[in-house]
């Protein structure tokens, strides 16, 4: 989206919401469901609507961790950490994903080929580890395993 | 206002209305522990120390967010009360460096190391320069320090220096929220807030940017009502504690705010803000500036008179009657130029003198960034309309307005291209120097404190101008006291304020101070846009040089650097050592060499963080240039096969036991190698030290891994098992001490690495003199090994003390703008190396 394109349509949905402290979470998803993503502009934007500090706001913002602040990548990776997957490796499978494309969960790849986050659950627990690719669920993933698909992505 | 009647341990207590239980309680002198709780803050209720327990009401209720009410029956002190205070304290400091709370050596080390060191990283309170006011210290020591269960989490978040005047190590956080409340409660709009959830809280800014951008004005009093060691005044950082505070002004600005400046020893050391109020605020220059600018390295000494265009230095008399002299010939085409940056007293005096003598008069004010003072027509007209005599208060004229004056005096502080012209030189105290009043722009009067000392034969103004007033004979500047002067200057005009505050806006901060560029002096507000005096630009990267193959940290504070230094591989033996310059402008200092390969053409070297020439080589980049590396210095270490031998290495020694190790195992001895460390996330090499040794020990002063204590407790247990015919220690001065003293009566050969401060590294200088058996040697080319039971080490602590001013003077305190442009980019390396 051109950036002046994002900033009308971030004032679209700010000039729905009222100026009280208490819309700064919906404002928030709203954006984000319209951008899929929290640029330093649009906080700043939100920041200045309600009257706050765009540090405040980045605080409540990053309290959740539904939000995030990078576009998505081509390819969205969800790696689940929940206990099920935990405990059947979910945490090197996120690591080996990690090291092959150099960032860390709510990071997008600099050439925005992936962006990688970490998921609580996704009721798949009947094939831990799991990941999901761009909507595709992957079980019973190894670190390996793992690595072989994202070469396959690319 | 209505009252309510509690009762606290028993006592009936009176409070107002609105009071809460810790209110209630610190007015009957019963002290309750709080941490998150501050005078100046509301009430927040994070750190759960303050907890009480308060008839029917279930569980226990924090003291400091629960309202005092009628009939309430409190306790403060109970059983379950200290337990859960003593969990509350574990837990607060379970993300906390916490090693020097529970070290078995604590006491003999404070002793010995009575200042914090200062280091990079914060790893423990003997790193710490909160560690003389620390709160959450004395309630862990009084809690009992060694019996409290404390484990160990290094958080490992990035060293935040990159911003102006102040360091942020994060890693001491404890997140009880008071920065960012006062923040908020000064500015309205807190430019920190806590971010992100769960172990990942942290304070922080949005996107992480650099406080330049996150609205900080600088007023550093989040620095100031932080309990912890987390965020500190990088100037003020490592002098140590203030022993005086005295409320002044001031007068930088038109504002005149009011500050309290902290004095150690005589030298002011920080000002800050007199009360944590909004309209208390400082601005950057105000709060970082002024001790800067009274420290300033430049500072003129002493009374200087030139003659026949010769300058040397005199006593005050003869520059005076110099002066007086002067004047008394140029009377007639006299001009003053003095500064509103003065006490209204010093105006007072050079104004009486310009009457007396007739001569022009004009006061600079001050001006905030992007603009410049207007000077009058008789110094900058046409030749012939100006004043061919003048006394300057500053540095307000180029040399072309300088050059065929037929008299100057320059009266100032600080140096100026003036002064090179100058025929007489006074030196002025500055700012806390001298005492006297300043009106502000609201026309308030306001005392100036002197709390500090004046440099050399610095004095202050007005007291200069006395004395020239009475060496001309002048009968209206004969007072007799400060408060004569004060009461003569009557009904003085306010000056004109700024357009913006530069308390609400760094953008607005004053430029100049007496004509000399603030960014000259506090080279940190270049990043506020000011700009300080074009230099030529040193070319400090020489291409000839030590390439630096690989650099990383180790551990926090530990960094390995690989370096290119064919000649000094090629030479190298066990026990020898390095000179290092990171720059040409570098001081020189030793490393021992951690291992090196004569294939390679290179040498290891393991550097710990605890100064300036540290950080300078931490901070290079593999592929970067050293300007200097010399040596193998010193003598090798006698390896011969001696039987079992045990060494001891911490911090750096780690690294310079390993080919001590291997050498001599390789002669056939059996080695047994020790090494300590805080705790176990500060132990590196285990694994390349048990390649080359028979055995491996550990231990930790925390007890998290291996023995509890250091590497003298693990030599007790050794010789407790098996005879031992060596020991050798490297390590810091205190550990080597500690090991000389328990292998001494064992009457087992104990030798120590001893690392006194060196210059040339050749036996020249003589800087590296230590006392062994009650003989001279010089550590640079007798050493650096020596008999353990024969060093002097008192006179080694001392000698290694001999700096320690200049070196806390030495730390930068300029920003590097590209690292606030791009941060992240010009970052070194992130995290602690794991
Ligand atoms: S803040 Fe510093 S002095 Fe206080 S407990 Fe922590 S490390 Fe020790
Ligand atoms: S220095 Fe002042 S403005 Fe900046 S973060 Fe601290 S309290 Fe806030
Ligand atoms: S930085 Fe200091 S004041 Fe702020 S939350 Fe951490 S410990 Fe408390
Ligand atoms: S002082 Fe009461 S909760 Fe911290």
């Amino acid at each position: 989206m051109h950036p002046d394109e994002a900033g009308q349509a971030i004032d679209t949905i700010l000039s729905s919401h009222s100026r009280e402290r208490e819309h700064l979470i919906p404002i928030l998803q709203d954006i984000q469901e319209r951008m899929s993503y929290l640029s330093p502009k649009a906080l700043r934007m939100v920041a200045d609507h309600l009257d706050l500090s765009e540090n405040d706001v980045y605080g409540v913002a990053t309290f959740y961790s539904q939000f995030r602040y990078h576009p998505p990548g081509r390819h969205r990776i969800k790696v689940c950490q929940g206990t099920a997957c935990h405990v059947r490796g979910g945490g090197l499978v996120l690591d080996a994903i990690v090291r092959k494309i150099g960032i860390s969960p709510g990071q997008t790849s600099a050439d925005g080929g992936f962006s990688l986050e970490r998921v609580a659950c996704f009721g798949s627990c009947a094939l831990p580890p799991v990941m999901v690719v761009d909507d595709k669920v992957y079980g019973r993933m190894s670190a390996r395993k793992a690595e072989k698909l994202l070469e396959d992505l690319e | 206002m209505a009252e309510i009647h509690l009762t606290i341990d028993g006592r009936t207590v009176t409070v107002k209305a609105g009071a809460t239980v810790l209110h209630a309680a610190r007015q009957a002198g019963i002290p309750i522990p709080t941490i998150c709780d501050h005078k100046d803050l509301n009430p927040y209720g994070a750190c759960r120390m303050c907890i009480v327990e308060i008839e029917g009401v279930r569980g226990f209720p924090t003291s400091c967010t629960t309202p005092a009410a009628e009939g309430m029956q409190v306790r403060t002190r109970s059983p379950e009360l200290e337990t859960l205070r003593r969990r509350t304290l574990e837990l607060m400091f379970s993300g906390h460096p916490n090693t020097c709370l529970v070290c078995p050596h604590r006491e003999a080390c404070e002793s010995m190391r009575p200042m914090a060191t200062k280091a990079g990283r914060t790893t423990r309170c003997g790193f710490c320069s909160n560690r003389e006011e620390c709160d959450l210290r004395n309630m862990a020591l009084q809690a009992g320090g060694r019996d409290l269960n404390l484990p160990t989490l290094y958080a490992a978040h990035n060293l935040e220096r990159d911003d102006p005047f102040m360091d942020r190590d994060y890693n001491l956080c404890i997140l009880c929220a008071r920065c960012w409340r006062i923040c908020e409660k000064i500015h309205g709009k807190p430019a920190i807030s806590i971010i992100n959830r769960g172990r990942q809280a942290r304070v922080g800014t949005a996107f992480h940017k650099s406080h330049v951008h996150s609205g900080c004005t600088f007023c550093g009093s989040c620095i100031d009502i932080c309990p912890t060691g987390t965020l500190t005044d990088r100037f003020a950082r490592w002098h140590g504690k203030a022993d005086t505070r005295a409320d002044s002004a001031c007068i930088l600005c038109p504002e005149g705010c009011s500050l309290t400046a902290h004095v150690k020893g005589g030298q002011l050391v920080a000002t800050a803000m007199t009360a944590f109020e909004p309209d208390s605020s400082l601005c950057a220059l105000g709060r970082f500036g002024y001790a800067q600018i009274v420290n300033a390295p430049t500072r003129l000494l002493r009374p200087t008179i030139r003659d026949n265009g010769e300058s040397f230095s005199v006593d005050w008399d003869s520059a005076l009657d110099a002066a007086a002299a002067g004047l008394s010939k140029h009377e007639s085409a006299l001009g003053i130029l003095v500064s509103a940056a003065a006490s209204r007293e010093d105006r007072h005096l050079y104004h009486l003198l310009a009457q007396e003598l007739g001569a022009k008069f004009a006061a600079i004010p001050a001006t905030p960034a992007g603009t410049k003072p207007l000077l009058p027509k008789w110094v900058t007209g046409p030749k012939k309309s100006r004043s061919s005599a003048l006394i300057l208060s500053g540095d307000f004229l180029e040399d072309k307005h300088l050059a065929g004056l037929d008299f100057l005096l320059v009266i100032d502080g600080l140096p100026s291209p003036a002064q090179e012209r100058a025929d007489v030189l006074l030196p002025a105290a500055l700012l806390s120097e001298a005492e006297g009043t300043f009106r502000t722009a609201s026309g308030q009067i306001k005392d100036l404190a002197r709390s500090s000392r004046a440099p050399g034969m610095a004095r202050p103004e007005w007291e200069i101008l006395w004395d020239l007033g009475q060496k001309l004979g002048l009968k209206s500047m004969a007072f007799d006291s400060l408060d004569h002067i004060t009461a003569a200057v009557g009904e003085d005009p306010a000056p004109q304020a700024f357009a913006d505050a530069p308390r609400h806006d760094v953008r607005t901060l004053p430029a100049f101070y007496r004509g000399h560029r603030t960014a000259d002096l506090v080279p940190a507000l270049e990043a506020f846009g000011l700009s300080a005096t074009p230099r030529p630009l040193k070319q400090d990267v020489s291409i000839e040089g030590f390439q630096l193959l690989e650099t990383r940290e180790l551990a926090p504070n530990m960094h390995l650097l690989r370096i290119k230094a064919p000649q000094v591989a090629a030479h190298a033996k066990p026990g020898q050592f390095v000179i290092l310059m990171a720059k040409e402008t570098s001081e020189r200092t030793p490393y021992t060499l951690a291992d090196w390969d004569a294939e390679a053409g290179s040498i290891t070297l393991i550097l710990e963080e605890v100064g300036r020439s540290s950080r300078e080589l931490a901070l290079l980049k593999a592929g970067e240039v050293l300007a200097h590396v010399s040596g193998p210095l010193g003598k090798p270490f006698p390896v011969a096969k001696k039987g079992t031998v045990v060494l001891g290495g911490g911090c750096y020694g780690i690294g310079a036991i390993l080919p001590l190790a291997r050498a001599l195992r390789q002669a056939g001895n059996h080695v047994l190698s020790v090494i300590e460390a805080s705790s176990a996330y500060l132990l590196f090499w285990e694994e390349e030290l048990r390649a080359v040794s028979d055995e491996v020990r550990v231990a930790t002063k925390d007890g998290s891994r291996g023995a509890y204590g250091g590497v003298q407790e693990v030599f007790q247990q050794i010789v407790d098992q098996q005879p031992v015919d060596i020991f050798i220690a490297v390590g810091c001065t205190f550990m080597m001490r500690m090991v000389a003293e328990l292998t001494k009566p064992w009457n087992v050969p104990t030798f120590v690495a001893l690392n006194p401060i060196m210059v040339d590294g050749t036996g020249m200088c003589g800087a590296c003199r230590v006392s062994i058996h009650g003989e001279t040697k010089f550590a640079c080319i007798d050493g650096p090994f020596f008999d353990a039971h024969g060093v002097d080490w008192d006179e080694l602590a001392c000698r290694k003390s001999a700096y320690a001013r200049e070196e806390v003077e030495a730390l930068p305190q300029a920003v590097d703008l590209s690292a606030l442009m791009f941060p992240g980019a010009a970052r070194p390396r992130c995290g602690c190396g794991r």
